[in-house]
């Protein structure tokens, strides 16, 4: 059964039915915006991405670009237990485990690629996390670059940290560097 | 012939059958750890209870002997409980390794878990015993305590199938741990059975120590090539890379498979593996390659000698015997093998190395072809230009080639099979990637299934003959592996 | 060989001169289309909060966008050159030309200024003045359906014809439209030569309103506008071509040739803006401006220089024009889409009709005028 609702259109009078009283009108709009924008092109909305970046607005909980939490050893957290790259919808996470000789846990990733323009930031890996090592809060927005080597991130800048972020993360920040030169895998 | 009732069916069973075997013949599973078809039965995972009418406590289904007129009930309330008690029991000292374990995804804890008990934790993570983790006990195996549920099976395998008892239980009650006897290695030939066996991670492969994830596997089912016995197996792959292979429990062959056997994947994927032509030491590519050894044997002609080998299919050696008889029409080929054969150490090693010794006489009795001697002979004596031979079986004319020096053509997979002194080496698919007939020791048809793709441009064998033949003038227009068959008894 | 120029001077002169206007003007006119295809997306930009083209760049020099008309010929010189396999193949190649060419020989017929004295020598400004422009101008406009429709049709495509259908459709409608909305502005002028049409609009009417012909004939100028805008198959008439959605006659077009229908529709936005100012406008005509200066209504006078003159009338025309140009922008960047049968509709049951009561009421004003 198909619900039929009538909709009452208000008849046009014959000022509008000549129409060119309301082009006039739809002209003026769009010139208005026209000079104003000519005049003032500071006050463009449009930003030209990803030069130019806006701050997300207020305390976001945007799913943003991906980035590997460490441990207070400064080591990752991540164990390499392939639950992110399973359940991935995209495919997109790439990960060859490893094995410490020496540390109590055993297991680490040698290999940590995430391709950022397969991505769909769903946040499915962050959820599947069992060590709660891979995170979103980056609040830098994936999939602008100028090429796609840009877009592929791996274990090394998921592990260092944005600049400018707060100094809890600067100084796992500062562990992740010296984790990694330790390594000699900088 | 007793008759028993569980879970309301009827069903008449073997004097001795235990109640679990009696369920699994009417297709109800029970959960077990403990119990292993081809082990002793041991009763101490406590996971198989079941409830029996009149008697006064849950039996061990592994353990219990059907009676007449038992009446088993196996999803009571009863059973029920007490199967989330024993996993609960079980998992109180069990470590949250699941990301990093082996195991998991085939681990016998997380799917009882998941199917009978789904209950929360009431122990503290801090409150867990700790063991000795990742202790590599033996070369191909790392046994981690912790993990450990004490059912034993690795400890009855030692005993009961390589009689080699490595393995034992050391300190008594809750203290109690599996160790290594004192003095012994585990070292023995079937040690990889051990990872297969343990329910839980406690002893997992080093060789697939962290390599992939068990839910990415694709499995294909098919033969073991290691020696003439031509276990079944499985082989488990993603994305065009074996990881493993495990065995195909059969009544006729084997339950378990050899060490060796199981690292014969390797070879598919090692460094050495052959994708190009060789001349001399030179690596070029295929196609001139194939027509250097085309002109080479086009030179010869009737001077050629062409060897089947038992480590290729019975294709394959029927493509060669057709090389030898139809296109280049000589009388020197030989289809002759007679190692001999037997399971060597009692369990599955076999005294013959190849696979294929059976098939190849299929082969020589479609054929017919000389002796194995008469060829050596006629090499030494120099009648003989050009030698046709898979790598591995040019070892049989050892001493000919190296009186003689013909040239010599070989087929080879991986680079380290090529035999000293060979003029030219083609490259061919493994059998890990093209399908193939074997015969084993026992005469039982075993067909491999492809699970991963050839490298690039190695084509089976019989297609690399079929091109010999076009090159050296004479086509023999095999379009499949099966047309190279036609007049050899399968 | 002096003899030869002294004999031949008139004729040499007059070549030379035609040939340097045509040189200047269609270069002037060509180099503004290019600019016309990033005004284009500029002004649609700035109307709508964007920002518009400015990536191309040469040597990290972007100039806001300047290089894009380049960076487009370029990538449209290199696409592939695709000729559909059941293509008619002469007359798909043909159908670029059809449509550039006619829009291009126009040009030649729009006087851009009056005239400058070169040595001595009057050189009008106009590449060819013909007693019948307009008519002219009428007539090889409607040659440009031929592009269309050969396009559409040597394409053997369904869709492609059907658009050229639409298209024929369309432009045979409106091109009566736009004959008949000129015939009054013919009747008070008394001429069809553009150029005497122009100057006859550098009068005052009572004695301080430029007689520009907006201001005799304001209802033909709407008119003119519509239809012009429709003979151009933009926005709101461009149902021929529905870029987005349903596609039109140029379907199976890639690399320059469809560049050449596209460029002849940027060509055509100045040429009906060039016309509008030479029919309605005054041309090249600057408000209380003559040959020996300014002279103003009060009285006031300001005396200028022959060649100041020459060049802000010459300036004057190209404000004018440019001014159309943006307008025809603005225009198709702000109304929808109109669908066909309400195009056809507007076409014979409100414009034709107003077209010729337009004719009928400037023949009665003129009778009662005494002027015919």
């Amino acid at each position: 059964m198909i619900s039929v609702k009538k909709v009452n259109n208000k008849p046009l009078n014959l000022l509008e039915r000549i129409y060119l009283w309301e082009i006039a009108r739809g002209l003026l709009v769009t010139t208005g915006h026209f000079f104003t924008n000519l005049f003032n092109p500071a006050g463009i909305l449009t930003v030209p991405y990803p030069e130019k970046t806006i701050p997300l607005p207020g305390n976001a909980k945007f799913r943003t670009r991906h980035r590997l939490k460490l441990r207070s050893d400064g080591s990752p957290k991540c164990v390499a237990c392939f639950l992110c790259q399973t359940a991935c919808p995209a495919y997109c996470i790439h990960i060859e485990a490893a094995e410490y000789t020496e540390n109590s846990v055993e297991k680490y990733p040698a290999v940590f690629d995430i391709d950022l323009s397969r991505c769909v930031v769903c946040g499915m890996c962050v959820e599947a996390c069992p060590e709660d090592a891979i995170a979103m809060d980056t609040e830098e927005l994936p999939g602008g670059a100028l090429g796609r080597g840009e877009l592929l991130l791996n274990k090394e800048s998921l592990l260092r940290n944005l600049p400018g972020e707060p100094s809890l993360l600067g100084a796992s920040n500062r562990l992740a560097g010296e984790y990694l030169k330790s390594r000699g895998e900088r | 012939m007793p008759t028993i009732t569980i879970d309301g069916k009827s069903l008449e069973v073997a004097k001795g059958t235990t109640l679990l075997e009696a369920a699994q013949q009417l297709g109800v599973y029970i959960p077990r750890y403990c119990y292993h078809p081809k082990l002793s039965i041991a009763g101490n995972c406590r996971m198989c209870l079941v409830e029996v009418e009149k008697a006064p406590k849950l039996m061990t289904a592994c353990s219990t002997e059907a009676f007449e007129g038992m009446v088993v009930h196996t999803a009571s309330d009863r059973v029920k409980a007490a199967r989330r008690d024993v996993l609960e029991y079980l998992l109180i000292n069990h470590p949250l390794d699941c990301p990093i374990c082996d195991q998991a995804g085939e681990c016998g804890l997380q799917d009882y878990y998941m199917d009978y008990s789904l209950a929360k934790s009431r122990f503290s993570q801090a409150d867990k015993v700790r063991r000795q983790k990742r202790r590599a006990v033996g070369p191909q195996l790392v046994l981690d305590n912790e993990r450990c549920i004490l059912c034993t099976r690795c400890v009855r395998f030692c005993s009961e199938v390589t009689k080699t008892s490595e393995l034992c239980v050391v300190e008594r009650g809750d203290h109690s741990f599996i160790d290594l006897k004192e003095g012994k290695a585990l070292d023995n030939d079937y040690t990889l059975n051990i990872a297969d066996i343990c329910p839980v991670g406690a002893f997992t492969s080093r060789d697939f120590r962290f390599k992939q994830r068990v839910w990415f596997l694709k499995k294909t089912p098919t033969v073991c090539l290691g020696c003439a016995t031509g276990c079944l197996i499985e082989a488990h792959h993603n994305e065009n890379t074996i990881y493993r292979l495990v065995p195909r429990p059969n009544a006729e062959t084997n339950t378990w498979l050899c060490d060796p056997g199981r690292l014969t994947y390797k070879a598919v994927q090692a460094g050495d593996r052959l994708v190009k032509g060789v001349i001399k030491n030179g690596l070029i590519d295929l196609e001139p390659a194939l027509r250097e050894a085309a002109a080479r044997i086009d030179e010869a002609r009737a001077a050629v000698a062409v060897l089947g080998s038992p480590w290729l299919s019975v294709e394959d050696n029927a493509a060669l015997a057709l090389l030898a008889k139809d296109a280049l029409k000589t009388g020197n080929y030989c289809f002759d093998f007679n190692t001999e054969q037997g399971i060597k150490d009692g369990i599955l090693i076999n005294k013959d190395p190849a696979p294929n010794t059976n098939g190849v006489k299929l082969v020589k009795a479609a054929h017919g072809g000389l002796s194995l001697e008469e060829l050596s002979r006629r090499i030494t004596s120099g009648q003989v230009k050009v030698v046709l031979a898979e790598a591995r079986a040019a070892g049989f004319i050892k001493d000919a080639l190296k009186a003689a020096a013909p040239r010599l053509i070989a087929f080879a997979s991986n680079r380290g099979e090529i035999p000293a002194g060979s003029y030219a080496t083609l490259p061919y698919a493994s059998y890990f990637e093209v399908p193939g007939t074997f015969l084993n020791y026992q005469g039982l048809r075993r067909r491999t299934a492809p699970s991963v793709e050839a490298p690039e441009g190695v084509k089976p064998l019989w297609a690399v003959i079929n091109k010999l033949a076009a090159y050296s003038g004479t086509s023999l227009r095999l379009d499949s592996a099966d047309e190279a068959l036609k007049g050899v008894r399968s | 060989m002096m003899e030869f120029f002294e004999a031949n001077k008139d004729i040499l002169l007059f070549a030379g001169a035609a040939g340097a206007k045509l040189a200047v003007f269609l270069g002037a006119v060509m180099g503004f289309t290019a600019l016309m295809t990033l005004a284009e997306r500029k002004v649609s930009a700035l109307m709508q909060d964007r920002i518009g083209p400015n990536r191309a760049s040469v040597f990290g020099f972007a100039f806001n966008g300047l290089f894009q008309p380049v960076a487009d010929a370029i990538k449209m010189i290199l696409k592939e050159d695709f000729l559909p396999g059941r293509a008619e193949k002469l007359l798909f190649t043909l159908a670029p030309f059809f449509a550039l060419v006619p829009v291009l020989a126009l040009f030649a017929l729009i006087p851009f200024g009056d005239y400058v004295m070169v040595y001595g020598y009057q050189v009008e400004l106009q590449v060819a003045d013909l007693p019948l422009g307009l008519f002219f101008v009428l007539a090889l406009s409607g040659l440009a359906i031929y592009g269309v429709f050969l396009g559409g049709w040597a394409s053997k495509n369904n869709f492609a014809l059907l658009g050229a259908l639409r298209g024929a459709a369309q432009m045979v409608s409106y091109e009566v439209v736009l004959g008949l909305t000129l015939v009054g502005l013919m009747m008070i002028y008394g001429s069809a030569s553009l150029q005497d049409m122009v100057r006859a609009q550098g009068g005052l009417l009572f004695g301080f309103l430029p007689a520009w012909g907006v201001v005799y004939q304001p209802f033909a100028f709407i008119l003119f506008l519509v239809a012009s805008t429709a003979e151009n198959k933009r926005t709101p008439f461009d149902l021929v071509e529905g870029e987005s959605e349903i596609i039109g006659y140029f379907l199976e077009y890639s690399s320059m040739r469809f560049a050449a229908f596209m460029f002849a529709e940027f060509i055509e936005i100045v040429l009906i803006s060039m016309l509008i100012a030479t029919l309605f406008f005054g041309g090249w005509q600057v408000p209380y401006l003559y040959e020996t200066g300014f002279l103003f209504p009060g009285g006031a006078e300001l005396p200028l220089n022959h060649y100041l003159v020459s060049a802000m009338q010459v300036g004057s025309f190209a404000v004018k024009t440019i001014f159309f140009c943006w307008f025809s922008l603005v225009v198709r960047w702000t109304l929808p889409r109109f669908r066909f049968d309400q195009m056809m509709n507007l076409c014979w049951k409100a414009l034709l009709p107003l077209a010729l009561l337009n004719i009928l009421a400037t023949g009665a004003a003129l009778l009662y005028l005494g002027k015919l």
